[in-house]
């Protein structure tokens, strides 16, 4: 199981097995000095761009909370929701960002337990992705509550007159399973970041050294500590990893148990987890972007990464547009009329753009990243995994709004229907709050794996000295740094 | 619902409503029949709901934007299929009074997170304002949406004073952030209930009807009693041929006009609704 | 409890002992009849005054001139709901939306509270004594006002009210009461009058096999709606009878028929002629009918009536068809019919075919005679107001008092009313609310709401027998600024005649004498309190009264000439009277605001209803805003596309547009009686509502309809109004 140690039993076993790249995932030049430098940098000095998003974040977030305030103080109704159009775009965007928080789980635990090595550099931050993204997400159950104030009546929580949320609705399951995939998300990104913690900590000073010191736990690099530690978090590793699919599942019951047309689809639960890891990857893939230019993460976000991020995404879409279109396909030779009439409302009515809009960017935009410029051009990929995301975010608008713009009682369609400033405040609220809350987090925590990164380039050297390279001559033992960026952190 | 209730009674919550004989034992079930044959559609109903159950008069611009509180409401068709087949409506046109169907399997029940919405004894859907947090979900699963949403604090202006006066003080005024819907007049129901366990006894028919039964002028809206055989609704759906625990009504000859509206989604609800009859030969 | 006693509810007590009584509900009540305060304990209340418990008591509603029962729930001194009054034999425990939002004329926060009196241009408040002096001052013992010099003009009133106001009239040697009701039945009336004998026919609606009506809304803005449902569902038991209307737009009325046709306005005297010709084909509708009219009818074949009604000549023949097979029948004329220039030929020939037919004693009959005339409700149109409008402007009218009417908001743009109210030095509007008429006058007192006043009302269709309607004050009046409109004329006329009237203190112990006094009429034998007592609690005295004979006079038969289109106006203008608004009295309830017109669905506005054919051609969209031009003005309004009307015809909805009358009425809307052209009548010479034309015009602006209807009206496929043929239906069998 471990590597991490070189001079375990198993490692030659492992090796073994190990796919040889025809391109390494790291440069020839990363030392683990190298790595200790560049990471701990990202603490201290981005580039101004990180500024610019900060702020601009900020600034999102504070109109959302503007706007939030002031439908808690007048009413929903400033939102524009109405009778049949209940939820609007909180539910729409609540099933997003839960479906963004997939991918980080994916990439850590999933291809942690395949042992898929390329996932090393950028898994920490996609892990940060997955709870901060269940952040804002759990935001959007509170925000499109009528009554916020009352929000912990839908938890478990023991009381003297006993009573209980209500078991059989999906939302409590919603809160259930979000709960426990936040705290779980939560956990385990922290508990793989204790021996980074620990680095962190032997270069701070003042305040953070004290925070870091506070969070390390004491971490010392023993041996007892490292297996102890490797166990756990594998354990962890597979315990997320049905709990990630059941967590989108489960907010696909909101919708599949209902009779709306639309909604009453079978496939709904793979249907969701996919899409979820669809938009999950495309996220990672634009963090992956900024991470690298904003904190100079070039050495450890390179292109053969990247490419196989991009194939795992591209595979991911193309399950995903499979199962969008099944369930298109179960529909139209279904017997229920009502469902077939909302299918062909969904493309020819109201919200034909935004369904196209959605066929566009998420069914036909992922055929791009089979163009080789568009994988090798950050600039260009940036933006084609933005679109996939607008496409993903379109589907949830198309599973909330045109389903209640034409259900099964026709007095009460509505013609047109469109949110009010309110909501979209509240949705572009809700992205800042997250990439305020991601950008922080990467200026706090180290957001790539130093301890990870080292194996890899460990493995990397074993690799290329089992196969007659030359490993360099500064390596240092685990922990080891040579430099210290003058104690600066 | 108590833990160790909700263990002992687990088979109950998991009992599939409605069930033969889900009544016997009760001595009230509340239901309904509406003659569309006898509905004009004059209105009356609804402006009986308005004092009855204190709604608030929304104004122009919000009844634009869908936020309007009528428990019953009239709607208005033309046809039944998607288009007037001859240039003009011919046969008059179609008034439907829609209020809550007070369904047996309400599709708004088991979704509440809450369970501020839930099944009376009496076979009501009722809603407890004070447990309700606004999720909407029921209204989002109701087929006939018929659950008003408290887009605003109505309270603020819907009763300039003097207006307040009116106000039923056996009736909720509800605050912004809760779901309402028709109560089949539970305070009317409760209060009459109330005097007749005093008086050992159950309610008689007609002793107690909602304010539209009331008010209707053509008499088209009959209130009562279904788990009483006797009463004048037990045996309108009896005549009618409609039985509440069933989804698909076998009728033995044509021409029995009783029918359950969205039957098909499996609801069962309770209320009956009679065809609107028209001398095609005229 | 039994079966058949279902709508009475013996766990609310219907109580109603007295009129001290009836307000003693709370605390600090006053007792109206003795002026004298009291302060009432809930330690030690009346024995039937329970907090949190609700009492019922009987009166009248006044909101339109049907006269129904209502009760009143009172619970701890507040009136919360109306509900009919089983006791009455016209609401008969019944009661419509305008009947129930009379809580909210009562308790309307723009309710006046104070008297205003003109001055520098506007009316100020001002304290009653202020008013009282005014009054006094020019209305008192020492005024000078004789005969037309003063006019009193009033709404459709009855009961003592009118005696009341009669014998003020004559404290000045004055007739001169105008009456004057926008949307009057003037013509029709003397119209059945001429032919039948009787101004408003008995219809025995349930008893009828096949209804014929003309543009009646007998169901929504007739006579007597809640009476008329009521016989409705029975007419629609078993053997079930049909209803074939017949108008240019759809009423709520049309939208229960069976069948449905429209016709050209106007020409639907026309049509009757044409069924009438169809019917005198046959020997035993031909018999004892005069040659004249043979002569007459003889002329419209179904071809020549369907060119002009545009109804199928086939249709004619169906029609005509189902009257010879139905019997008995009843044929109605109604506003859509009588709203013309020869408005009065067509109710002439529309009740042809009820002579023909021989429906009358059957479904048609005189109502019963009135022991008591000086109480008959009293009607008057457009033409008792122009009257008066051209004796204000000549200067004749020394002093004006108006009463539940508002011609500056309801006369059509030909009779400037306001402008003729500036010609007379002295006018006093009595309200409850201040209207537009209210707005032009001098001095405006507040009165009592309906809900706080006594009186005495008799209904303008009396349905079975006689009923003297009794209202009483449902609680404790909630300004003490107010006074009921009895009390103020009381006054003024103690004033003038001492001798005759200073034995009543107020206006109750007034009706209460003259009702005591005509006991004998009653056949009661009991005590003058108790048989008193027993009015109120019931809220309606009952004479005997068995329905009259109808006469047949067809002399007056001739040929209406309907107004044709023109070039410059192509559309018919039919304005739709709302079942709810009325002439637009009642546009400042907000639960009436609220309340979908059932047609069109549409709340708090006014539309134009359009054919879709007619938008189609013209291009027009739900929600376009049109003018709407006639020969004497225009409107702006929403398109509103409606396939229940008459191609050729646009139709509006009267009652808004309001200038003042409150926060809920201002601002909704507009008035269409602006635009009505001159068209009178060639008979009563009363103003034809359905007369006018006008053209259309595009104004390129679009706006939301605000409708509770979605996008879509139909069922799209649901089962949710089913129709079934009648003939299937196994009415006999149903309970």
């Amino acid at each position: 199981m471990s590597h991490t140690v070189p001079s375990h039993p198993q490692m030659d076993v492992q090796i073994e097995r190990k796919f040889v790249p025809k391109q390494k995932d790291l440069g020839e030049d990363v030392n683990w000095a190298q790595i200790n430098k560049d990471v701990l940098r990202s603490l201290e000095k981005p580039r101004p761009a990180f500024w610019i998003i900060f702020f601009s974040a900020l600034a999102l977030f504070s109109f959302g909370v503007y706007c939030e305030v002031y439908q808690y103080q007048t009413g929903m109704g400033v939102s524009d929701l109405n009778n049949p159009q209940v939820w609007g775009l909180y539910i729409a965007t609540f099933i997003f960002w839960i479906g963004m928080g997939h991918s980080g789980t994916l990439l850590s635990a999933l291809l942690h337990i395949i042992h898929a090595d390329w996932r090393k550099p950028i898994y920490r931050y996609s892990e940060a992705m997955t709870t901060f993204t269940l952040m804002t997400a759990a935001l959007f159950v509170l925000v499109h509550m009528g009554r916020l104030w009352q929000f912990y009546y839908v938890v478990a929580y023991p009381n003297e007159r006993w009573v209980w949320p209500n078991f059989t609705s999906p939302l409590v399951w919603d809160a259930t399973a979000i709960g426990t995939y936040l705290t779980s998300s939560l956990l385990f990104l922290y508990m793989g970041m204790i021996p980074d913690l620990a680095i962190c900590r032997d270069n701070a000073k003042g305040a953070r050294r004290a925070l870091y010191k506070f969070l390390s736990l004491g971490w010392q690099g023993t041996d007892r500590q490292w297996g102890n530690f490797k166990v756990a978090y594998m354990t962890m590793a597979c315990f997320l990893m049905p709990l990630a699919v059941s967590v989108h599942s489960i907010v696909s019951t909101d919708f599949a148990v209902s009779q709306n047309p639309g909604w009453h689809v079978t496939s709904f639960p793979p249907y969701f987890v996919l899409g979820a890891l669809y938009s999950g990857c495309s996220g990672i893939i634009t963090l992956f972007i900024v991470l690298r230019y904003v904190f100079r993460f070039e050495a450890y976000m390179t292109q053969p990464i990247l490419n196989k991020l991009i194939k795992m995404t591209f595979a991911i879409a193309m399950v995903w547009t499979y199962l969008d279109l099944i369930e298109y396909a179960t529909t139209w030779y279904g017997s229920d009329e009502v469902a077939r009439q909302d299918l062909v409302y969904r493309a020819t009515g109201d919200y034909a753009l935004q369904f196209w809009g959605m066929i566009f960017c998420a069914m036909v935009m992922p055929f791009t990243l089979l163009i080789r410029f568009v994988r090798q051009n950050y600039v260009v990929l940036l933006i084609i995994s933005l679109i996939l995301n607008v496409g993903m975010w379109l589907e949830r608008f198309q599973i909330i709004t045109p389903t209640f713009a034409k259900s099964h009682y026709p007095w009460t369609w509505t013609a047109g229907w469109w949110p009010s400033w309110v909501q979209w405040g509240i949705v572009a609220g809700s992205f800042g709050w997250f990439t305020m809350l991601f950008m922080l987090y990467c200026k706090i925590f180290p957001s790539v794996s130093m301890y990870e990164v080292k194996e890899m380039v460990h493995e990397q050297n074993m690799h290329d000295k089992l196969h007659g390279a030359q490993a360099p001559a500064h390596q240092t033992a685990l922990g080891a740094i040579p430099e210290m960026n003058g104690g600066k952190i | 619902m108590s833990l160790s209730n909700l263990i002992k009674n687990w088979s109950n919550f998991r009992t599939r409503r409605p069930y033969e004989g889900q009544y016997d034992d009760s001595p009230y079930k509340w239901a309904m029949v509406i003659d569309l044959d006898s509905c004009i559609g004059c209105n009356a109903c609804t402006v009986a709901c308005y004092a009855e159950n204190n709604l608030p008069v929304v104004g122009k611009e919000r009844f634009g934007k869908g936020h309007a509180m009528h428990w019953i409401r009239i709607e208005r068709y033309w046809g039944e299929g998607e288009t007037l087949e001859t240039e003009f409506p011919e046969r008059g046109a179609q008034y439907l009074p829609m209020l809550c169907q007070q369904c047996e399997a309400a599709p708004c029940e088991p979704v509440c997170p809450v369970g501020a919405t839930h099944h009376s004894p009496d076979g009501l859907n009722t809603q407890v304002y004070n447990r309700c947090v606004g999720s909407r979900y029921c209204s989002a699963n109701c087929p006939y949406k018929v659950r008003y949403f408290n887009w605003w604090n109505y309270p603020e202006r819907a009763w300039p004073n003097p207006l307040e006066l009116q106000l039923n003080p056996d009736v909720t005024v509800r605050s912004k952030g809760v779901m309402e819907k028709c109560t089949f007049c539970m305070q009317r129901l409760r209060a009459g209930m109330d005097k007749a366990k005093t008086d050992g006894r159950i309610l008689a028919d007609g002793e107690v009807v909602t304010a539209c039964a009331q008010a209707c002028p053509t008499s088209a809206i009959t209130f009562g009693n279904l788990a009483d055989k006797n009463s004048k609704v037990a045996k309108m759906w009896k005549t009618q041929q409609v039985d509440l625990a069933k989804n698909v009504q076998e009728k033995t000859e044509d021409g029995i006009r009783g029918y359950r509206i969205l039957e098909d989604l499996n609801t069962y609800p309770s209320i009956v609704y009679l065809e609107r009859l028209r001398n095609m030969a005229s | 409890m039994s079966m058949g006693n279902m709508d009475r509810r013996d766990f609310l007590r219907v109580l109603g002992i007295s009129g001290a009584a009836a307000t003693l509900a709370g605390c600090g009540n006053t007792a109206i009849e003795s002026g004298v305060e009291e302060v009432m304990s809930y330690v030690q209340p009346q024995d039937f005054v329970v907090p949190g418990i609700g009492v019922f008591y009987a009166s009248t509603c006044t909101q339109c001139g049907s006269g129904c029962g209502i009760m009143g729930k009172v619970r701890e001194g507040r009136v919360l709901k109306l509900e009919g009054n089983p006791e009455s034999a016209i609401s008969a425990g019944k009661i419509c939306g305008l009947g129930q939002a009379a809580v909210q004329a009562h308790y309307n926060p723009d309710r006046l509270r104070t008297p205003m009196m003109r001055s520098e241009g506007g009316l100020i408040p001002v304290s009653w004594d202020k008013a009282t002096q005014m009054l006094e001052q020019r209305l008192g013992p020492t005024s000078t006002l004789k005969g037309d010099q003063i006019a009193f003009l009033t709404g459709d009133i009855s009961g003592h009210q009118r005696v009341l106001l009669e014998n003020f009239l004559e404290s000045y040697d004055s007739t001169h009461h105008v009456l004057y009701d926008a949307i009057s039945r003037v013509t029709g009336q003397a119209a059945s009058k001429a032919v039948l004998g009787a101004e408003q026919p008995l219809l025995n609606i349930d008893k009828a096999r096949l209804i014929l009506s003309f543009g009646n809304d007998f169901l929504g803005a007739g006579v007597s709606p809640v009476h008329m449902a009521a016989q409705y569902a029975k007419f629609r038991k078993a053997p079930r009878g049909t209803l074939i209307q017949i108008e240019p737009r759809m009423t709520l009325t049309g939208g229960n028929a069976d069948r449905w046709y429209p016709i050209k306005p106007g020409t639907e005297g026309i049509l009757a002629l044409g069924i009438a010709h169809d019917l005198l084909q046959h020997e035993e509708f031909a018999k004892g009918v005069p040659d004249e009219v043979h002569a007459l009818v003889k002329q419209y074949d179904q071809a020549s009536v369907s060119e002009i009604t545009g109804i199928g000549a086939d249709a004619v023949h169906l029609i005509a068809g189902q009257l010879w097979n139905n019997s008995p029948s009843l044929v109605i004329a109604g506003p859509g019919a009588e709203g013309h220039a020869y408005g009065f030929s067509n109710v002439v020939a529309i009740q042809l075919l009820n002579v023909i037919l021989a429906n009358r004693g059957k479904t048609i009959e005189g109502q019963a005679e009135h022991p008591f005339p000086q109480l008959a409700p009293l009607q008057g149109g457009y033409r008792a107001l122009a009257k008066l409008h051209e004796q204000m402007a000549s200067g004749q009218c020394q002093a004006l008092l108006i009463h539940g009417t508002n011609p500056v908001f309801t006369s059509p743009s030909n009779l400037p009313f306001a402008d003729s109210m500036e010609k007379v030095p002295f006018k006093v509007a009595f309200v409850t609310h201040l209207d537009e008429t209210a707005g032009n006058c001098d001095l405006v007192l507040p009165l009592l709401s309906a809900m706080e006043d006594f009186g005495t009302h008799v209904a303008d269709y009396q349905p079975n027998g006689v009923e003297l309607m009794v209202q009483q004050p449902l609680m404790e009046k909630l300004y003490p600024e107010s006074r009921g409109f009895g009390d103020i004329l009381l006054d003024i006329l103690k004033k003038r005649k001492p001798d005759s009237y200073t034995a009543f203190p107020d206006y109750y112990s007034y009706i209460k004498t003259a009702v005591v006094k005509a006991k004998p009429v009653f056949k009661v034998t009991d005590s003058d309190d108790h048989f008193w007592e027993d009015a109120l609690r019931k809220g309606v005295i009952k004479w005997e009264g068995k329905p009259t004979a109808l006469e047949a006079k067809l002399s007056l038969l001739e040929v209406p000439k309907p107004r044709g289109l023109e070039a410059d106006y192509p559309f018919y203008f039919v304005p739709s009277v709302r079942p709810d608004m009325r002439d637009g009295r009642h546009a400042y309830l907000p639960w009436l605001q609220e309340s979908p017109e059932t047609m069109t669905t549409i709340v708090w506005d006014s539309w134009v209803e359009i054919h879709p054919k007619t938008a189609a051609e013209m291009q027009i969209r739900e929600g376009d805003v049109l003018v709407v031009q006639s020969a004497t003005g225009s409107v702006r309004a929403v398109a509103y596309i409606f396939p229940g009307i008459q191609p050729d015809t646009v139709s509006m909805p009267l009652g808004q547009g309001h200038t003042q009358l409150g926060r809920f009425a201002t601002g909704v809307g507009v008035n269409p009686y602006k635009i009505l052209d001159p068209v009178f009548d060639a008979h009563t010479g009363e103003l034809a509502l359905h007369a006018t034309r006008v053209t259309l015009r595009k104004t390129g602006e679009n706006q939301n309809v605000v409708k509770d209807e979605g996008p879509t009206n139909f069922q799209n496929g649901h089962k949710l109004v089913a129709t079934l043929d009648a003939d299937q239906a196994k009415l006999s069998k149903e309970i």
